[in-house]
């Protein structure tokens, strides 16, 4: 059940939420609660009222905050895909890391009808994904002495470039046709070009000491002429792209006759084509990955994916934190709810005498139910949207994760921002309104099961 | 003891307040008790050891790490190469097999994911395998065994099997994802026990690399990942001094050029690893914890609270009969760290035992852990937890009473 929930469509929780309360009021107002009374006893016992909705506070605001950090991996995945592109990866390869394509069949791939042409050639983007670990050269105490590195080495930047959608900041370039460039050093073997993502440019930046960083021409960030050390090469930088929320914000690009023979891997394990249009991507994927058994590619056995549905498989991580987080917030919440009983039960305890003279004068049971829901929903509604107000305090906060598709321990690191969005405020102010309910309903059946003449002898 | 008689009365008069409070305080320990122990399993796993430690030997850049299986006798011994060199005390490889035992077709039932290595290095240099209870680890030696005659018998986690919808004595075949092509034969000849290798499998390196020959032989070609199948080799080395020398002595070998290789310790390993999940980890450990925390000290606190408004007038008799304020504070304090410790212990004891030998750890899957145990600090964070967040909650309240005056109390009640 959990993988159709969508926080896509939890902004309409709020008006539920509202309508909720609203509906409550409506109750109060059609029975003649005194609902002024109510208001003037939470007054009352201030302290408690208080103290009740800080638990509440602290459970949602935590719960926001948590739902965020989901919803903008989410966001970053759906983002990062663009659904007119077609991912191709080796048959079974659920991953890039993991793939292996065939050198014969690249060609083969790329002329299929559906595909667009771009100077005459097909429009695709024919890529080698690795992953490294580099030593941090400045490393500080109690941190992490390798950074994993995740390099994409391209056929053609300028393809690959318009294939994903993607400029370069002012000032930058693209790497050269051959890759690499002379060293000034005449003794140091050339550099090698390299175009990295915004986020990446960030976390390399921040790896210096703080003597180089105040040296450095941006303290904050890698810059257009900078260098980065691997082993005996040097990498230069030439440019800077515009990545900012999706998956490739973490990810150098070089040329890949350059650095698949460097590192070892000199395949292809990935090709992105670029359909005419949405169907047309679909039908590729249809066509590649055997799905039209009518109509298949034959010369080899390849898996393939929109790009769409290839993040949304990298999905596996927001699962597994969405079913994390649920679980805290039901325990959370069951923590919460024993917190509001007590507070009512203490309520309805200090006013037994009340509830006898309201009975004496008229008032039904269910409208004594009515009116402690009402009271329970007021400290929730309160406590719930200092919550959400908290949780969305950290809306935009930038945090780094991992994206996978949950088979093996492959991955993508990724930079992200917290979205705490309207759907995610909603899921709080639901939560915070369902934990008042559950937690006023029992003190409140108890209360309007009170006896008016016993209560007012106390 | 009259004292304490008291305080467990006084909870026992207000049995419903007593005991929501301990459910509010039971799950909440529940939810720290799961957070801290896998903060704490990960703590351990980079923390540096002193003795018997782990390194890890890996292709010097790529990950995932491809070094040709022509390493590893070299590797196993640390490259010594004169006989005054280190050499590590025992030692491991390990080769990933990906695959699927639908041909073409990767999802949640069909996946596995292997170590390919000597079987009877599962006892010796496995994590936590190697500290088995004598039970399980007898049960584990005969699958070893099993394994050693059979060599295309493959061990699989449980939670695996039961994914797979196999049992033991079931024959597969999977088809290789990593390894294009290669299709292998197994037997299931055992599990590993619950725990840490619920998702994984271990099949015997020899027959992988048979596997790799008649590959080449029924091709007329090598596989094309057949020089690269060498993913890890582990060394366990005594100490510091002898990590330090093994390490020197692999670096400055000329056996490994192409590719390079690295040592590093394990816990720096798992460290470097683990810095992709730095923002998660400081979630869980600086704003989901405390905030926790923080919500059972309230909860407490406004329980207490209510208390103490409730019992005024009990209070004030308490002082006409002899009563020092003190000791009124006392009375009020040793109710709530009571109520907070018995819950908090009875939480966390509770947790220790269900998860870990129900469950067979918390089901969490970050890096290469599928799921994490309860760690035994358990057996007293409960009871750490409750007195700390009771104190904390109630002393405000406890002290309040002091200002309770007999005269007021009793004007009111006339």
């Amino acid at each position: 059940m959990i993988k159709y929930l969508d926080l896509e469509y939890a902004w309409v929780l709020i008006p539920m939420s509202i309508g909720f309360f609203a509906l409550m009021l409506l109750v109060v107002y059609l029975a003649r609660i005194p609902i002024g009374y109510n208001i003037r006893n939470l007054i009352v016992r201030y302290r408690t009222t208080f103290l009740t909705a800080v638990a509440f506070t602290m459970v949602i605001g935590v719960l926001t905050f948590l739902m965020g950090f989901i919803n903008g991996l989410k966001k970053l995945t759906l983002s990062s895909g663009n659904p007119e592109n077609v991912i191709v990866l080796s048959q079974g390869a659920t991953d890039e890391g993991i793939s292996n394509l065939p050198f014969e069949s690249m060609g083969d791939i790329a002329q299929q009808d559906g595909v667009v042409r771009f100077n005459d050639e097909p429009l695709c983007s024919r890529e080698v994904y690795l992953v490294l670990s580099l030593p941090v050269a400045e490393p500080r105490p109690n941190s992490p002495s390798r950074r994993l590195l995740q390099m994409r080495g391209l056929y053609d930047p300028i393809a690959s470039a318009k294939v994903h959608s993607f400029e370069l900041l002012p000032g930058g370039s693209w790497f050269s046709e051959a890759g690499v460039r002379p060293s000034e050093d005449p003794n140091k073997p050339p550099q090698v070009e390299v175009v990295l993502g915004e986020g990446i440019a960030r976390g390399l930046g921040s790896d210096r000491s703080e003597a180089t960083r105040l040296a450095a021409k941006d303290p904050e960030a890698l810059v257009v002429g900078d260098t980065i050390q691997l082993d005996r090469r040097e990498l230069l930088v030439t440019g800077i792209m515009k990545t900012e929320g999706t998956t490739f914000d973490s990810e150098v690009w070089a040329k890949q006759s350059v650095i698949g023979p460097l590192l070892g891997k000199t395949n292809y394990t990935t090709l992105v084509l670029r359909a005419t249009s949405k169907e047309e991507a679909q039908k590729l994927e249809d066509y590649f990955s055997g799905k039209d058994t009518n109509n298949k590619f034959e010369k080899s056995q390849v898996n393939a994916l929109t790009e769409t549905n290839f993040f949304k498989s990298l999905s596996q991580t927001n699962l597994q934190l969405l079913i994390g987080t649920m679980v805290v917030a039901a325990v959370m919440g069951f923590g919460g709810v024993m917190g509001v009983m007590n507070t009512m039960f203490a309520a309805i305890s200090q006013r037994v005498r009340d509830i006898g003279m309201l009975r004496l004068l008229g008032f039904s049971r269910w409208r004594i139910l009515v009116s402690f829901l009402v009271e329970s929903l007021l400290i929730a509604l309160l406590g719930g949207l200092v919550g959400c107000l908290i949780g969305y305090m950290f809306n935009g906060y930038k945090v780094t994760s991992i994206v996978s598709s949950g088979n093996g321990p492959a991955g993508k690191a990724v930079v992200f921002r917290i979205v705490v969005d309207w759907g995610v405020i909603g899921i709080g102010l639901m939560l915070s309104m369902m934990m008042g309910f559950f937690g006023g309903l029992i003190p409140a059946l108890s209360a309007m099961r009170f006896k008016p003449l016993e209560s007012l002898r106390g | 003891m009259k004292f304490f008689m008291l305080i467990f009365k006084n909870l026992r008069r207000n049995l419903l307040r007593s005991l929501l409070t301990s459910a509010g305080v039971m799950v909440l320990v529940f939810v720290i008790t799961l957070i801290w122990s896998i903060l704490g399993f990960l703590d351990i796993a980079t923390s540096e050891k002193t003795s018997n430690f782990k390194g890890i030997v890996t292709e010097k850049w790529s990950i995932p790490s491809q070094m040709p299986f022509a390493y590893a006798s070299t590797l196993e011994n640390g490259a010594a190469r004169e006989d005054t060199d280190e050499k590590p005390i025992d030692s491991m490889t390990w080769q990933f097999f990906i695959g699927s035992t639908e041909k073409g077709k990767m999802g949640f039932n069909s996946f596995l994911f292997a170590f390919c290595m000597e079987p009877k290095k599962l006892l010796t240099m496995m994590d936590e395998l190697d500290s088995l209870q004598p039970g399980p680890r007898a049960e584990l030696d005969k699958a070893i065994k099993e394994m050693e005659k059979n060599r295309q018998g493959i061990l699989v986690g449980q939670k695996r099997l039961a994914a797979l919808e196999k049992k033991v004595g079931d024959r597969i075949k999977i088809f290789g994802t990593n390894y294009r092509d290669l299709e292998l034969e197994c037997e299931i000849v055992g599990t590993f026990p619950l725990g840490r290798y619920d998702n994984n499998s271990c099949i015997n390196r020899d027959y992988l690399n048979a596997s790799l020959d008649a590959y080449k032989a029924s091709k007329g070609k090598p596989h094309p990942l057949a020089n690269k199948t060498m993913n890890l080799v582990w060394v366990k080395v005594p100490n510091k001094d002898t990590f330090t020398k093994v390490s020197g002595q692999i670096d400055n070998s000329p056996m490994f050029t192409s590719p390079p290789v690295k040592i590093e310790t394990a816990s720096s390993g798992v460290s470097n690893f683990l810095a992709a999940y730095k923002d998660l980890l400081t979630i869980l450990r600086w704003v989901l914890a405390p905030s926790i925390i923080a919500t059972l000290a309230v909860v407490i606190s406004n329980a207490i609270s209510i208390n103490v408004r409730e019992r005024r007038k009990e209070m004030a008799i308490l002082k006409v009969i002899g009563f020092q304020p003190n000791q009124i504070v006392f009375l009020v304090l040793g109710e709530a760290i009571l109520l907070g410790v018995v819950a908090g212990s009875i939480s966390s004891i509770g947790t220790y035992f269900f998860v870990n030998r129900v469950l067979g750890g918390i089901p969490f899957p970050i890096a290469f852990f599928s799921s994490f145990p309860v760690l035994d600090g358990a057996l007293w964070w409960g009871a750490a937890i409750g007195f700390a967040t009771s104190f904390a909650g109630s002393i405000l309240p406890a002290l309040s009473t002091r200002s309770i005056k007999v005269v007021d109390v009793f004007s009111k009640v006339a």
